[in-house]
């Protein structure tokens, strides 16, 4: 008898193993989601969106309502569908193309609406899935399929900082942070937080999370991981960035 | 008694003909008696675009093929790059194992997704060149070239125009990449000649280096 | 000063990706805009490696609706620019296309079809031909070239640049994702050499000297107050474009003159179109093939002559009839009966269209 291992209670089980690549950030942090609705005990009221990308690949990945829609439009989708149904507990997922490029002015806007939406984006420095290319979040002198003599931030700026954005343009209520999948608990953490956030009407939560690409990076196993916790560390930084304040009970 | 066996990676610029040359190499192998003969499609920026259509007829020939099979990867919307499992795993598996590596700014470090790649010695690195292709079309283009993709160990005569191809642009070839080659302190391991051109170039090009004689199995794939 | 990408012509091996690159190169294109989307990225890979070189420039946009608009910004300021999608990308710049139209800019933008609706496949199709000549909120006031081979994507990425400056209409190439990864041979040429000369470019914005004072500024809209305001605006459009449309339409014909069958196809289904017609003549049967280059403006008249003496239209296309549409509304009023063979994202081998002719008799 093959023995399954453990996962989490909303992950379907007959999608696995999954069809990320070996070392993909994606796993651990759709890892640190389904452990977070497991212990809010929401699985029944979640309706998940996906975008292009490899975010597209977690299409039947839970045992909850998925929709994968298209590219950066996953936040303006389960907008609407959060506002027909304001019970379920709406998660955008997306990368940071989905999140930052095409998606930003969805981003931004649902941010600045206070949409009672959760927003995670998975933040590896490139587009994926399409082979490889620069993404908001690459960073300086980082070279990509379209950066090929990397990233000149004289003619394409900094990488962005999205939940410092969030952050800024957002009033109390909401929820910006950015976890890393070195620290899986931390993110998971991060995770339940924004979707408490949701689940408590609050307001907008988002959390980023920093992930490994080690097929577009060219990196072995070692080197992935000192990208995550040494490199991307020096221009995102780890924690949260805004929480809503404390009631007074 | 230890066995050496074959573990070869293909490199190159997109298009140079690295999945046609990879793929002869492993049906050469098996030919000659070698048993098992891996090939692995790792061409990560276009995966489905290389060995998917004829996989099963290569497996038929008695070759194993890590590659993705179209059906197999339902639901995604952009092909682009998904490494399969096994590929990470290759070079545990016993016997020759042929990577074709596709084309990208890792170049040939993206070699180093491949568990023991390629810090074990056992794998040698060939530059897959075609001199009908402007980006490497000079002596000049191809060092600058190689230089980009880290270690290698030898650079192959691919020159062709496709249906057009004659001997000329293979001869032609043969003169610029081992002039390239020389430059950079590598040698040039063969110049490929599709099988039907046999009677217009011998066992050696015009420089001296080895023949080795494709049959042309790309052309089925639409690309 | 950078030296000529091509000097003089060389016959070379690419993908079609490649020769879009390369061709707009040797058009001296200034500038390209894109984004990310299967099938055309390598349009963008080869085009930032070779760029630098040449002292040309590229920026990767947001999305494929800021690629049009700031495409359409480059071109108002003067400058060569251009700008690839497919599929959901392409539905994203149909906005910046109609803006294009109705204020006559300069914009080239090259399409590899790819399955659809929505997300489709990321491999091809020919489903964007209703989409890329008259999408967006405008009457279809476009170029558009469709083509079958590398030497004519090289070839018209080159017109292309050409009739946009020249007549002022938003132009597109129209390839698919076969042609985009397909290998083949071909010789790329420096324009000059074959007597080309390239379209000078003007400004219409950010002009020399003090506006008001040196020259009227430069004030241009794309919005009308009344409805005898807009009427007159698209009727002069229409007219500009009407003058044009002769110099502009292009087409081939293999064996219509005394065809009984005509099969009607554009873009990479050429090939097998004629392929076919060559093995139906060697049997004996007087089939024929009309192959459409622009699609837009579409050969009206040479249709018409062909529909009036054939006794049968075969319209072939990876589509579920956006070619049949088009010709239907080019020979309406002929009563030549039409047959559609319709394969959305597939591709159309010779074979199938042999059989489908022998099948008809």
């Amino acid at each position: 008898m093959t023995k399954v291992p453990n996962m989490p209670k909303s992950w379907r089980q007959e999608t696995k193993p999954h069809k990320f690549c070996p070392g993909c950030g994606h796993g651990l942090v759709l890892k640190a989601l389904g452990e977070a609705i497991d212990e809010l005990g929401i699985q029944d009221r979640v309706v998940f969106g996906c975008d292009i990308g490899c975010s597209l690949l977690a299409w039947d990945f839970f045992n909850v309502d998925t929709v994968q829609t298209h590219h950066g439009r996953t936040t303006p989708v389960l907008t609407g569908v959060k506002r027909a149904r304001p019970d379920r507990i709406c998660i955008a997922y997306m990368g940071d193309g989905g999140g930052y490029a095409i998606g930003s002015q969805h981003l931004v806007n649902a941010a600045a609406r206070n949409e009672k939406l959760t927003v995670i984006l998975v933040n590896n420095c490139n587009y994926g899935m399409t082979g490889g290319q620069m993404a908001p979040t690459t960073l300086p002198d980082m070279k990509t399929e379209t950066s090929p003599y990397g990233r000149n931030v004289a003619e394409t700026g900094y990488p962005t900082q999205g939940p410092e954005m969030v952050a800024a343009i957002t009033r109390e209520g909401a929820y910006a942070a950015r976890g890393t999948v070195a620290n899986v608990r931390q993110l998971k953490g991060f995770i339940k937080k924004a979707l408490q956030n949701q689940i408590d009407g609050n307001g907008f939560s988002f959390v980023e999370a920093l992930s490994g690409c080690p097929t577009n990076w060219s990196t072995n196993a070692k080197d992935t991981w000192a990208f995550i916790e040494e490199t991307m560390t020096k221009y995102f930084k780890v924690g949260e960035i805004k929480a809503p304040a404390k009631k007074e009970e | 008694m230890k066995t050496t066996r074959i573990v070869e990676a293909y490199i190159g610029e997109y298009a140079s003909g690295k999945s046609e040359v990879a793929l002869n190499r492993a049906l050469s192998l098996l030919r000659a008696g070698h048993k098992p003969v891996t090939l692995v499609d790792f061409d990560l920026v276009e995966p489905f675009y290389t060995l998917r259509p004829i996989k099963k007829e290569l497996e038929e020939k008695g070759l194993q093929v890590l590659a993705w099979e179209t059906r197999k990867t339902m639901g995604l919307g952009e092909a682009g790059t998904v490494l399969k499992p096994e590929m990470r795993w290759a070079l545990r598996r016993t016997g020759d194992v042929i990577f074709d590596v596709g084309y990208g700014v890792g170049g040939a470090a993206k070699l180093r997704l491949v568990e023991d790649a390629p810090e074990n010695g056992e794998m040698k690195i060939f530059v897959v060149t075609n001199i009908a292709r402007p980006i490497t079309g000079s002596v000049n283009d191809i060092v600058e070239y190689v230089k980009t993709l880290g270690p290698v160990d030898g650079l192959i005569n691919n020159s062709h125009l496709g249906d057009e191809t004659d001997a000329e642009i293979i001869q032609e070839g043969a003169r610029i990449v081992s002039e390239a080659a020389k430059l950079l302190g590598l040698p040039v391991i063969w110049t490929t000649v599709d099988i039907r051109l046999s009677s217009q170039i011998g066992k050696t090009d015009v420089v001296g280096n080895p023949v080795f004689f494709l049959e042309r199995h790309m052309d089925r794939t639409f690309w | 000063m950078a030296e000529k990408p091509i000097q003089g012509e060389k016959r070379v091996f690419m993908t079609g990706n490649e020769v879009v690159a390369w061709a707009a190169l040797a058009a001296e294109a200034d500038l390209m805009y894109g984004y990310p989307i299967t099938p055309q990225n390598e349009v963008m890979h080869y085009w930032t490696r070779l760029a630098p070189k040449f002292g040309k420039k590229f920026l990767q946009t947001e999305d494929e609706i800021s690629a049009g608009f700031t495409t359409c910004g480059g071109a108002l300021a003067g400058k060569r620019c251009f700008t690839a999608t497919a599929g959901p990308g392409n539905i994203l710049m149909q906005e910046s296309m109609a803006m294009a139209e109705m204020m006559r800019i300069p914009t080239v933008l090259v399409v590899q079809q790819r399955g659809g609706p929505s997300t489709g496949t990321v491999i091809y199709s020919q489903q964007e031909v209703t989409m890329t000549c008259f999408g967006g909120n405008g009457e279809g006031l476009r170029i558009v070239y469709s083509t079958g081979s590398h030497q004519e994507l090289f070839d018209y990425v080159i017109k292309a640049f050409n009739s946009a400056w020249k007549y002022r209409f938003p132009t597109f190439v129209l390839g698919d994702g076969y042609q985009a990864k397909m290998r083949e041979s071909l010789v790329i040429y420096d324009p000059a050499l074959k007597g080309i000369k390239m379209e000078p470019t003007a400004p219409r914005l950010g002009l020399e000297g003090m506006p008001g004072v040196d020259r009227p500024p430069s004030h241009l809209r794309n919005t009308y107050n009344t409805e005898e305001e807009l009427f007159e605006a698209v009727s002069e459009l229409v007219a500009a474009y009407e003058k044009i449309a002769p110099e502009v339409v292009e087409y081939q014909e293999f064996f219509t003159d005394d065809a009984e069958v005509v099969i009607i196809a554009h873009g990479v289904v050429t090939r097998a179109a004629q392929a076919a017609v060559k093995t139906l003549r060697s049997q004996g049967i007087g089939a024929g093939h009309f192959r459409p280059v622009t699609l837009r403006p579409f050969a009206v008249d040479a249709l018409k002559t062909i529909a009036k003496r054939a006794k049968k239209l075969l319209v072939v296309e990876s589509a579920q009839g956006q070619l049949a549409k088009i010709v239907k509304d080019a020979i309406y009023g002929e009563s030549v009966p039409l047959e559609g063979y319709y394969r959305p994202g597939q591709g159309i081998t010779a074979e199938e269209i042999v059989e489908l002719v022998k099948k008809g008799m």
